[in-house]
């Protein structure tokens, strides 16, 4: 039996309730496998991994993290849970006014008593991991954006987490840079032995390294599978997603129940021509 | 009826949002406390935190200082002329500095400074997601971002205070006995038997290092609410210097009362 390092039972969360970002969601992580969550802009994926991290609580459902249910955790059980978790945020956050060396060495300062030799040691490893080795003593704003990400990733797996988060990681890196992240992901997870969670809608890249796929619409989950799964379905969701159709289930337009048209007074002119 | 309700919650709209900021602030304030340990045992970042709000304040801080200073050299020589008191332009320069002024301004002119700057900052890391990301390393943003700044603030701004207060003598005694030849020995002798230590001096710290808290406060609140967009940012930027400038001179009135 599989060993799931998360476990979502059919969780909501809307900043209003009833308004849900995510509706009625269940899913599994298990242990040692990259995990990804697709679906379009606005579909509810980020605010799902922020469920997970324990950013937000669940207005109904349950969300165990490690085998704890995030809602009934305070504050500093959160903060301690968090220390075996590591995220990736879409453009790194990284810490503006600390050098690449302090943003890498942070999390090392502040929950170890290492001597400063071997946090000096950890940092060069990780930067070294993310090929960045040499760029200690730069400052973020010297960094390109795919730079600034693989710091934050090294920053990011200094405490060599169990359950790595990535934000959509691919957003807006040159073919090179998104294939090395690809790799640099499946590498640290089989490395380090990590579980990881890959928030994404970059198919291509994803389908090269994750074990298992969840597609989200609308706050639901519509689909999931395997890379073969989905290569091979014929899902009308996860084909129009994954061959970036234009028309099908997937509504581009904002739902809203005004009418174009007759918003622009094109009903009339209609007639006029008619 | 609708129209009555409508009128009420229009009316009592701005009394619960300051209730509920109240609350929040108050919030917010305790939870510092709490983590005032954590800052202690890095005292560097507290340091820092000196270094960008109070080193960096002393310029405008003692400029100004002086400038007010001189006016109220002339505005006193031309007032206690009329009465033939210009001996007393020591004790007047003095004492409306140390008891007013100096800890007014000094906030306000603090708040100016270094409050929107805390707030910015605070609300561009929000809109970067730099809290978010400390968060997620386990790091409570309140005990590694919030109290420094507080603790800074507070120690910076009763130090500025005192040097608004120098700068502003500096600047009466340039205006009466440099340029309107009142003598030398006459204007700090008068000031040395006017001014008490502890009604003028000790109060006047003690005033200032509570306006410390309630500028450094706001300002840490206000970035901490500012919505993560470029006028959000500004927005929360402009609510610190506003609400700072109007608690600082409320608290005043207050501290003055009951003091004085």
């Amino acid at each position: 039996m599989e060993n799931n390092i998360v476990t979502i039972e059919n969780a909501t969360f809307g900043y209003e309730e009833d308004k849900p970002i995510v509706k009625n969601i269940s899913l599994n992580i298990p242990q040692g496998k990259i995990t990804a969550i697709m679906g379009g802009s606005g579909s509810g994926k980020t605010t799902l991994l922020r469920l997970i991290s324990g950013q937000y609580k669940p207005n109904y459902g349950r969300v165990n993290v490690f085998g704890k249910n995030i809602s009934t955790l305070s504050n500093s059980e959160i903060l301690k849970l968090r220390r075996n978790l590591g995220m990736l945020f879409q453009f790194g956050a990284l810490f503006t006014d600390m050098t690449v060396y302090e943003n890498v060495a942070f999390s090392l300062k502040e929950h170890t008593d290492l001597p400063k030799e071997i946090i000096d040691k950890i940092v060069a490893m990780k930067l070294e991991a993310v090929g960045l080795f040499g760029t200690q003593h730069m400052m973020p704003q010297e960094l390109s954006g795919g730079m600034a990400r693989r710091v934050a990733l090294a920053r990011s797996i200094a405490l060599d987490p169990q359950l790595m988060l990535y934000d959509e990681p691919f957003t807006g890196l040159d073919p090179i840079s998104l294939n090395v992240s690809a790799m640099l992901i499946k590498k640290l997870n089989n490395a380090l032995g990590q579980t990881s969670v890959l928030v994404t809608h970059d198919i291509e890249a994803s389908l090269k390294i994750v074990d298992y796929i969840y597609f989200m619409a609308n706050g639901e989950i519509v689909a999931a599978g395997t890379p073969e799964e989905v290569k091979k379905t014929n899902n009308p969701i996860v084909r129009q997603f994954v061959d970036g159709q234009v028309s099908g289930p997937f509504n581009f337009e904002y739902a809203t129940t005004l009418n174009y048209n007759t918003y622009m007074g094109l009903n009339n002119q209609m007639e006029k021509f008619s | 009826m609708r129209r009555i309700y409508n009128t009420i919650a229009v009316i009592g709209n701005p009394f619960t949002t300051f209730i509920l900021h109240l609350g929040r602030i108050t919030a917010l304030f305790f939870q510092i406390l709490i983590n005032l340990t954590y800052s202690f045992k890095n005292f560097r970042l507290i340091i820092k935190e000196i270094h960008f709000s109070g080193v960096r304040s002393i310029v405008i801080i003692t400029v100004s200082g002086w400038f007010v200073g001189m006016v109220l050299g002339l505005q006193g020589y031309n007032t206690l002329e009329r009465f033939n008191s210009v001996s007393m332009l020591g004790s007047v320069v003095a004492l409306s500095l140390l008891r007013e002024l100096g800890p007014v301004l000094s906030a306000i002119l603090f708040a100016a400074r270094a409050g929107s700057g805390m707030t910015a900052e605070i609300g561009l890391m929000k809109a970067t997601e730099q809290i978010d990301a400390m968060s997620v390393m386990a790091v409570d943003p309140i005990k590694r971002i919030v109290a420094p700044k507080f603790i800074g603030g507070i120690i910076a701004v009763p130090v500025l205070s005192l040097l608004f207060n120098t700068a502003g003598i500096w600047g009466g005694y340039f205006v009466g006995v440099v340029l309107l030849h009142l003598d030398k020995g006459t204007f700090w002798s008068q000031m040395q038997s006017s001014v008490n230590l502890h009604d003028d001096i000790i109060n006047g710290l003690i005033k200032s290092f509570i306006f410390g808290i309630a500028a450094t406060l706001i300002a840490v609140y206000q970035g901490f609410i500012a919505k993560p967009t470029a006028e959000g940012v500004s927005l929360a930027t402009t609510n610190t210097v506003v609400s700072s400038a109007l608690t600082i001179l409320a608290l005043d009135f207050i501290l003055t009362a009951l003091m004085f």
